[in-house]
């Protein structure tokens, strides 16, 4: 049991201690960002302290925590939804070659049609609802994480299959035991992109449909010509999703996946 | 009393017929093994035998009460440890947590694998133990039938020697039957109560010997010169190493 703790507090101690290579990078991209305000002026770009004042000033208004509420438990919701459906169609899909078949141009038009027609047309379907917003998340992410699993499961050790046959396990105890195992290699990386995409689009159809969340305070604060706080709306988004990912997403990955931690040669594992 | 028994099993892959007609008895306690020239059908008479294929033609019928298997590589499953991997077919019956540790743990002693190694995953495993593991994972549900599909082909000379030491020790105290394929005459030779040569021409059984030697007089001499014998006087053996590309480099 303590070592048990110990692990994982060991993990989060690494994943903090390579927060300061993060830190770096935004050290950096601050730096390039300074020299852009210099060079164009406070109007075009304003400076990060300035984005990070107009940030706090933000945080600091009840408001912008309801916006970014309503805003998440949209997203949050279309991710869920697309979570579920990408696993149970993807693990069905998969397992039937002549299905895969059938999936694949489907997914390929799905993939072509640019989120923003989707946002046109689930406008024309739902109004400014939120259900354009649920529509178009998960228009947008479910096929990745779909795709991810469905290969995954065609994909999927037969070697370990026959084993686990061999030892006497059914069809649904392969499915639990070995399928499901296999696929979430695939599944979890999918589901740290759908999550990025899905409060993407979230807000962008917010802005477009007009609904109200951190979508529609960007259209705001553009249209008051208030750069600085465009950017903090922005900086508030990354953070959510931040929060999102490793808080949520990534842990559960990280202890699903923890052979694979044991698979790193030492050296590289820093 | 035989507690394995093939009837008649023909199989085709697309039309190509690899077995026609074999019929096999294994009796209980007793060691068969199938040798023959790759390509001609061993692996696919085993997993017949097993039950992981369907055979288009013919009747398997079993006697065991349960069964392990041990394949040419260890199949282990990389997201568990080796204990877990162990303990896989007790997860499969439904065995609770604490018997499933001790009983693998007492599987591993067995197989001679280090206490201390049975909490690191596969990829932090050497081959040997690798193997061992999948031993252990055979014999943890105390089978009375083990199906060996030339389970230490990959392996070295030296590690070959130790697993089929292994095997022999099991099989005596556990007293299993078994059907072990292998390329290797001599590992046929050491670990088998019979022999049974499968040929391509035939599309199964060309024909069995019986060793001569008992079980406990199978020294390195011995089996040489058991071995020797085969392939010199007896013309039953004189397609085994045809083909047979791991042999010809
Ligand atoms: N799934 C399959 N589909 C098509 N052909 C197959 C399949 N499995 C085996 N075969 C063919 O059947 C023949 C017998 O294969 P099998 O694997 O049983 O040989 P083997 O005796 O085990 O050979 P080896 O000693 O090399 O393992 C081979 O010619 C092989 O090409
Ligand atoms: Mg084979």
């Amino acid at each position: 049991m303590t070592r048990f703790l110990l692990d994982r507090v060991g993990r989060l101690g690494r994943f903090l201690w390579s927060g300061w290579v993060g830190v770096a990078g935004l050290a950096l991209f601050a730096a390039i960002w300074q020299q852009g305000h210099e060079a164009y002026g406070d109007f075009i770009l304003p400076s990060p302290l300035t984005t990070l004042q107009a940030t706090a000033e933000l945080l600091r208004a009840d408001e912008t925590w309801r916006l970014a509420q309503a805003t998440s438990a949209r997203a949050i919701q279309g991710f869920l939804l697309t979570a579920v459906l990408g696993a149970v169609l993807g693990i069905a899909v998969g397992y039937s070659a002549a299905a895969m078949r059938l999936a694949r141009p489907l997914l390929t038009i799905v993939m072509g049609v640019p989120p923003i027609a989707w946002i046109v047309l689930a406008m024309i379907w739902f109004g400014s609802s939120a259900g354009t917003v649920l529509t178009t998340t998960v228009v947008a992410a479910f096929p990745l994480v779909f795709a991810n699993v469905a290969e995954a499961v065609a994909m999927r050790d037969r070697a370990l299959e026959d084993m686990a046959k061999a030892f006497g396990a059914g069809p649904f105890q392969r499915l639990r035991t070995i399928v499901i195992r296999h696929v979430t290699g695939q599944y979890f990386p999918a589901l740290a992109v759908a999550l990025g995409s899905t409060f993407k689009v979230a807000v962008m159809a917010e802005l477009l449909a007009n609904i109200d969340g951190i979508g529609v305070a960007l259209a705001m604060s553009r249209s008051n010509l208030d750069v600085a706080q465009s950017i903090a709306w922005v900086v508030i988004i990354v953070a959510v999703i931040f929060v999102v990912e490793y808080g949520v997403v990534q842990p559960v990955r990280a202890e699903l996946e923890r052979w694979r931690e044991a698979a790193r040669p030492w050296g590289v594992r820093r | 009393m035989s507690v394995l028994s093939l009837h008649n099993i023909s199989h085709a892959y697309f039309g190509r017929t690899v077995l026609d007609r074999v019929t096999l008895d294994v009796r209980e306690g007793e060691i068969v093994a199938l040798v023959g020239p790759s390509g001609c059908g061993k692996s696919t008479l085993i997993h017949i035998a097993a039950r992981l294929i369907e055979a288009q033609r013919g009747r398997v019928a079993s006697a065991y009460a349960r069964h392990g298997m041990i394949f040419q590589e260890p199949r282990l499953m990389p997201w568990a440890t080796a204990e877990d991997n162990i303990a896989y077919p007790l997860r499969l019956a439904g065995l609770g947590r604490h018997q499933r540790r001790a009983r693998a743990r007492h599987a591993a002693d067995v197989v001679s694998l280090d206490r201390s190694d049975l909490g690191k995953y596969p990829v932090e495993l050497s081959g040997g133990m690798r193997q061992r593991t999948a031993i252990a994972r055979a014999l943890v549900v105390e089978p009375d039938f083990v199906f060996f599909d030339e389970p230490f082909t990959a392996l070295d000379v030296a590690l070959k020697r130790q697993m089929q030491d292994l095997v022999i020790a099991a099989a005596r105290q556990a007293r299993f039957a078994g059907l072990f394929v292998t390329h290797d005459l001599a590992e046929a030779v050491r670990v088998s109560d019979r022999i049974l040569v499968i040929d391509e021409r035939v599309r199964g059984i060309a024909g069995e010997r019986f060793i001569a030697l008992p079980a406990g007089a199978r020294d390195d001499a011995a089996v040489f010169a058991t071995v020797q014998a085969y392939l010199k006087e007896d013309p039953l053996f004189a397609h085994i190493y045809d083909r047979d590309e791991r042999l010809a480099s």
